[in-house]
């Protein structure tokens, strides 16, 4: 029978990069995201008791993790966009990409981030942000907008 | 652009970032152990201070799991014994033995009153046995003046149906298997 570190090894640590993916783009350092992961992980192993396995682990550990961040009070933070210095040198359609994104308010960029990259559906972002599926919608199309936005002179750029 | 193709060039985009996880992992994984480690340490010395709790404990003296079977024996099963029944009489007789006679009418609280009483043997130690009744219902007090070797506790002790306390002048076992042994020994306490 595999212990319970063992289980949340299994269980809780592969979902480590999408983790961290995601806090690299809600907390200002790089650091502060490795922290914020740190903390959700450790905090998911004190309550991996009350863990049902077969449920959704990602989904609960997504919870954690945003339940975390605003207790670290890191929102506060985050007027200003996370740091460019958190990116490797990139391709300039990967750049004007991460700008658009963290131009987004910060209510938008994680509802897409959550919905494009880690592929949630709306319904379970409203459980993992503890916020209506109505307001979850509205902003991922509002997010959307605004990305189209601010991609749209870039491309008109490229093509000159 | 649609919502699907948007949403391509976002994960394409994020998902092209390198991830480096190895310093995150390390940590919680160190972390997870240490904690583990403080876990099974704490386990361990709740377990030893649960062992030595069981060892100290107080047990019920044997003396009142004799004044329990006497009980069973005299008063429930109604074995033949010779009994007083006249106050003067068991007034006289714990004069003799040492125990504070005033206190024996006090003895019953509420509602009850002294049945009878006599000498028995608890332990090879002569305790003065009193009964007190009320509607049928019966509780027994043994005392025995204090002697060097008694070791209860001043305050009230004892489990359902019996209990057991000492004063500086007397040794106080209290029986009533069908009411609150307890609440019959702390109103005596107050009065021996």
């Amino acid at each position: 029978m595999p212990t319970q570190q063992e289980e949340f090894e299994n269980i809780a640590m592969p979902h480590l990069p999408a983790l961290l993916r995601v806090a690299r783009r809600l907390t200002p350092e790089p650091t502060s995201a490795e922290d914020l992961v740190q903390e959700t992980m450790l905090l998911a192993w004190r309550g991996f008791r009350q863990f049902q396995p077969g449920t959704n682990a990602r989904a609960w550990l997504f919870r954690i993790l945003f339940n975390a961040f605003h207790a670290a009070g890191l929102k506060a933070h985050l007027d200003a966009p996370p740091s460019q210095n958190s990116f490797r040198p990139m391709l300039q359609e990967r750049l004007e990409m991460a700008e658009a994104l963290d131009a987004l308010p910060l209510e938008q960029r994680t509802v897409l981030l959550l919905a494009a990259v880690e592929g949630f559906t709306c319904q379970e972002i409203a459980g993992i942000l503890e916020t209506p599926i109505g307001t979850v919608m509205s902003r991922l199309s509002r997010a959307r907008q605004e990305l189209r936005k601010s991609l749209a002179p870039m491309a008109k750029e490229a093509y000159r | 652009m649609t919502d699907d193709e948007l949403d391509q060039r976002v994960r394409e985009s994020i998902l092209a970032e390198p991830i480096d996880t190895a310093r995150v992992a390390a940590v919680v994984r160190n972390q997870i152990r240490h904690r583990t480690r403080i876990a099974r340490w704490a386990l361990l010395a709740i377990a030893a201070g649960l062992a030595l709790a069981a060892f100290f404990w107080p047990r019920t003296p044997s003396v009142c799991v004799a004044a329990a079977q006497d009980h069973q024996h005299e008063i429930v099963q109604g074995e033949p014994r010779r009994w007083l029944t006249d106050l003067t009489a068991i007034e006289s007789l714990a004069e003799k033995q040492g125990v504070p006679a005033a206190a024996i009418p006090a003895l019953g609280t509420t509602g009850y009153r002294l049945e009878r009483a006599r000498l028995c043997f608890l332990k090879k130690q002569i305790f003065l046995h009193l009964v007190y009744t009320k509607d049928g219902e019966q509780y027994s007090v043994y005392l025995r003046p204090l002697t060097e070797e008694a070791s209860f506790s001043d305050s009230v002790r004892g489990s359902e149906g019996l209990a057991y306390f000492q004063t500086k002048r007397v040794t106080a076992v209290f029986v009533s298997p069908t009411a609150d042994a307890q609440a019959f020994a702390r109103a005596g306490a107050r009065v021996l």
